[in-house]
């Protein structure tokens, strides 16, 4: 018969962690501190994942153009408002 | 550093996203007083971000062209509202994430409320990584592989992700923007992260199996 070690976290130890982690995280807990992370490589892992991800998403710079047709139907588009605009001005002028 | 900590200092963060731009001030005023050639200057200087913004929200290029378009032409006619108390850049991109978000409204959320919206089907969401042993991510991944995951990403899980951790806006802005409770955006949010771990690491499975 196998005797499980105490210190070995376990599946339950894992979900628990897994769970009150998007807390640690919200709140910058010092997760060095957490007993937890300081058994268990896997959390240890994602836990690392979870950081990286989230600073490389802060990395993630505006890199694509627009198609030279979208400033071209701006273009028209506001061509068309201050047409409208100058009937409705001069409509109205006209109108007093 | 942890996830959580790197949005102790959004106004550092939006600094860096907006910093400020040579002659932006002189085209405000000018395309303010109505200079159509100051108001494609503006273009030209932000067109890039807030079609990024688009694409990365929506995932789909023709619809980010759109609400680039619909974006600038509010732009034009509410530029006159601007008065400079915060960044041109922060105000422009919130307009955009609000043109973006009544998209969004109209095309497909309205049936359900956003809370609900925002919570992806089961099979969507993220796993708990329990008693896995597998590749680590740090290190390893370039910003094609992560642009692409947040592509793959469930819609909700994308904007909250994006919105938060690409855009640099908080929780609180979140959730009025997406009228969700704040929880639900930081839950969103670690669902967002943990899938997109996932996907990551899906996507390294494949490449060492080839």
């Amino acid at each position: 018969m196998t005797e499980k070690n105490p210190q070995e976290p376990t599946m339950t130890d894992c979900a628990d962690f897994q769970d009150r982690l998007p807390e640690l995280f919200e709140t910058g807990a010092n997760l060095n501190e957490e007993e937890h992370l300081k058994q268990c490589e896997n959390c240890t892992a994602l836990v690392r994942d979870l950081e990286y991800i989230a600073q490389q998403a802060k990395l993630l710079l505006p890199i694509h153009d627009p198609s030279p047709t979208v400033w071209d139907n701006i273009r028209s588009a506001i061509k068309s408002d201050m047409g409208q605009n100058s009937g409705t001005s001069s409509s109205a002028r006209s109108a007093t | 550093m942890s996830a959580g900590q790197t949005e102790s200092k959004p106004a550092q963060h939006h600094l860096r996203r907006n910093p400020p731009i040579v002659g932006e001030a002189e085209a405000i005023a000018a395309a303010q007083a109505g200079d159509e050639k100051a108001f494609e200057t503006l273009y030209a200087l932000h067109k890039r971000r807030v079609y990024s913004l688009c694409l990365r929200m929506l995932g789909n290029v023709a619809a980010a062209e759109d609400l680039t378009q619909d974006a600038f032409l509010q732009l034009y006619r509410k530029i006159g509202t601007f008065r400079g108390d915060s960044a041109f850049s922060t105000w422009l991109h919130r307009l955009a994430v609000n043109v973006v978000l009544m998209h969004l409204r109209k095309k497909g959320l309205p049936q359900i409320s956003l809370e609900e919206a925002l919570e992806p089907s089961q099979d969507d969401g993220p796993r708990k990584d329990i008693g896995a042993r597998d590749l680590r991510l740090s290190g390893s991944i370039d910003r094609v592989t992560l642009e692409r995951a947040v592509e793959n990403l469930p819609p909700g899980y994308r904007l909250v992700f994006v919105l938060h951790d690409v855009e640099g806006y908080e929780h609180n802005e979140i959730a009025d923007m997406l009228s969700c409770s704040i929880g639900n955006s930081k839950s969103q949010l670690h669902k967002a992260r943990m899938k997109l771990r996932d996907l990551l690491r899906t996507g390294q499975r494949k490449e060492a199996a080839v």
